[in-house]
């Protein structure tokens, strides 16, 4: 089902893409195809999820004729975008407090640390765990403004899409003949 | 939890009071209604007496706990079926812990009860309070119980009250368990429950994530499903760079691609794909083919348009396999040009 969608997306946008340019160098094509297809990725399931809005959001903001792909992509395209950057804004905002207080209580728990002398394991586990779910947060579109809890879900949902388009990619990778 | 601590004490003071019980009931088997002497009673702890409230509102077959008690009271005053009505306080405390529904039944039994109550009450204070008497002692006690309902009606609103508000803070007990030494204040419950839901996000995303089940440690865990979701961001990469660098134009001729998918052996796990292959666009441009619809529902009437349009895919669960390739090929590439 989300195969049959992302593939349905991903070849419109191609379509879409091919007809708004004919020359295209081998950079141009892979960055087109690449952005098509993340876009329909994005675009499935009405672009429910958070890392979507994030992903189409960030696409329509970095190129211009992208804007053009994702209008004809998705037909309530504008509102998925316009929803991502309201909430995006609001979480950058919230993100920043929060990271703010964060780093408050990280220097108050560092001294009080400092004061009992004692770098326990389990200080040491969490440091490891903050730092990999900061990677992570980088990882996964959008994740910047997600608390821990949001961003394993929304982990979970890009990691379920992006095999679903690694195996439609590949399949037509391997479907085309080799020139 | 604090049902059976309650259960537990009760159990415990059970051989104490065992004799003490046993000449209040006597006592008040003879007095007339005093609510001074009930007060002694009912300074059971508050979910004990909600025990005894839900129990006969439940099922009336069966007899009470207390009743139970009273009745082996009387028989033999050291008391032998401790063991048992331990067992039957343990269930019936779970049974009142759960079913806080039955508190609504509550101000109706007790009210008809005590129209009862006030009709029996000449018959019970004529007959002898003899406790050697079953029948009277029987008697006795559905009475005190009765009046512990009287009393569990003036305390009505109040363990109700309690009641939904015990239930209010059971739930997060529930899922959420203080070992000793922890936190009990609302922030530190609230971030268990957190930190657990968190958990459990976690561990589907281990069972997502192949490799992932042995390694324990989050740590660990997120470094797997870091690498996993780099590496297939990374192929998504490669594939894209591999798709444009072997087709000269970002359209695919889908004929020469459904062809060499066609003579690839395909593998099952790609279901469902033929259809917006057909029709990428079909939203697009309005005007579908009449046979459109023989797509929906192939698999039985495949012979027939099979032989009618004599070059279809069969869109049986493989990805795009052919009867006629080479025909359908063009077929489908001129389709596609009709709709583009």
């Amino acid at each position: 089902m989300l195969r049959q969608e992302f593939l349905k997306k991903w070849i419109m946008g191609l379509q879409i893409c091919s007809a708004s340019k004919k020359e295209m160098s081998i950079l141009e094509r892979k960055n087109a195809i690449k952005l098509s297809a993340d876009l329909a990725m994005a675009s499935t399931r009405n672009g429910s999820t958070n890392w979507r809005r994030a992903l189409i959001a960030n696409a329509s903001k970095e190129n211009d004729n992208t804007t053009l792909v994702d209008q004809i992509l998705g037909k309530d395209s504008e509102s998925i975008i316009k929803k991502a950057s309201i909430p995006s804004a609001f979480h950058d905002e919230r993100g920043t407090t929060c990271r703010g207080k964060k780093v408050l209580r990280n220097r108050c728990c560092g001294i009080r640390r400092a004061k009992k002398m004692a770098a326990s394991a389990g200080s040491i586990a969490k440091k490891l765990v903050k730092k990999r779910t900061q990677v992570l947060k980088r990882l996964v579109p959008g994740g910047e403004s997600m608390d821990e809890f949001s961003l394993m879900e929304e982990t979970l949902d890009y990691i379920l899409s992006l095999r679903a388009q690694v195996d439609v990619m590949r399949h037509f990778a391997n479907a085309t003949p080799p020139n | 939890m604090e049902g059976n601590s309650g259960t537990d004490s009760r159990s415990a003071d059970n051989g104490v009071e065992s004799l003490q019980l046993g000449e209040e009931i006597q006592r008040l088997v003879m007095a007339p209604e005093t609510g001074n002497s009930f007060t002694a009673l009912l300074e059971l702890p508050p979910n004990q007496a909600m025990e005894l409230l839900h129990e006969p509102g439940g099922n009336d077959e069966t007899p009470p706990p207390f009743n139970r008690l009273l009745r082996s009271l009387d028989s033999t005053p050291t008391f032998p079926s401790n063991a048992e009505l331990l067992e039957r306080a343990a269930v019936f405390s779970v049974f009142a812990a759960e079913n806080s529904m039955e508190t609504s039944l509550i101000p109706v039994n007790s009210v008809a009860n005590s129209g009862e109550r006030v009709k029996r009450e000449p018959m019970d204070t004529d007959s002898n309070p003899n406790s050697s008497d079953p029948n009277s002692n029987q008697k006795s006690t559905k009475r005190k119980e009765r009046e512990k309902k009287g009393k569990g009606l003036t305390k009505k609103s109040k363990s109700k009250a309690n009641e939904t508000s015990d239930d209010g803070e059971k739930l997060p007990y529930v899922h959420v368990r203080a070992r000793r030494g922890q936190a009990t204040d609302s922030h530190s419950l609230a971030e268990r429950a957190r930190r657990e839901k968190i958990n459990a996000r976690m561990k589907l995303l281990q069972e997502l994530v192949p490799g992932c089940n042995k390694i324990s440690g989050t740590a660990m865990v997120l470094d797997e499903i870091i690498n996993h979701v780099q590496s297939l961001q990374r192929q998504v990469e490669f594939l894209s760079m591999r798709l444009a660098a072997v087709n000269p134009r970002i359209d695919f001729n889908l004929d020469s691609l459904l062809a060499a998918e066609s003579e690839s052996p395909v593998d099952g796990n790609f279901p469902g794909t033929v259809m917006p292959l057909m029709w990428p666009d079909s939203q697009v441009n309005g005007n579908r083919p009449p046979y459109q619809q023989i797509w929906h529902f192939d698999g039985l009437h495949q012979p027939v348009w099979e032989r009618e349009s004599h070059n279809f895919i069969n869109a049986d669960n493989s990805l795009l396999s052919y009867d006629s390739p080479t025909n359908s090929a063009s077929l489908l590439s001129n389709q596609l040009k009709m709709e583009l």
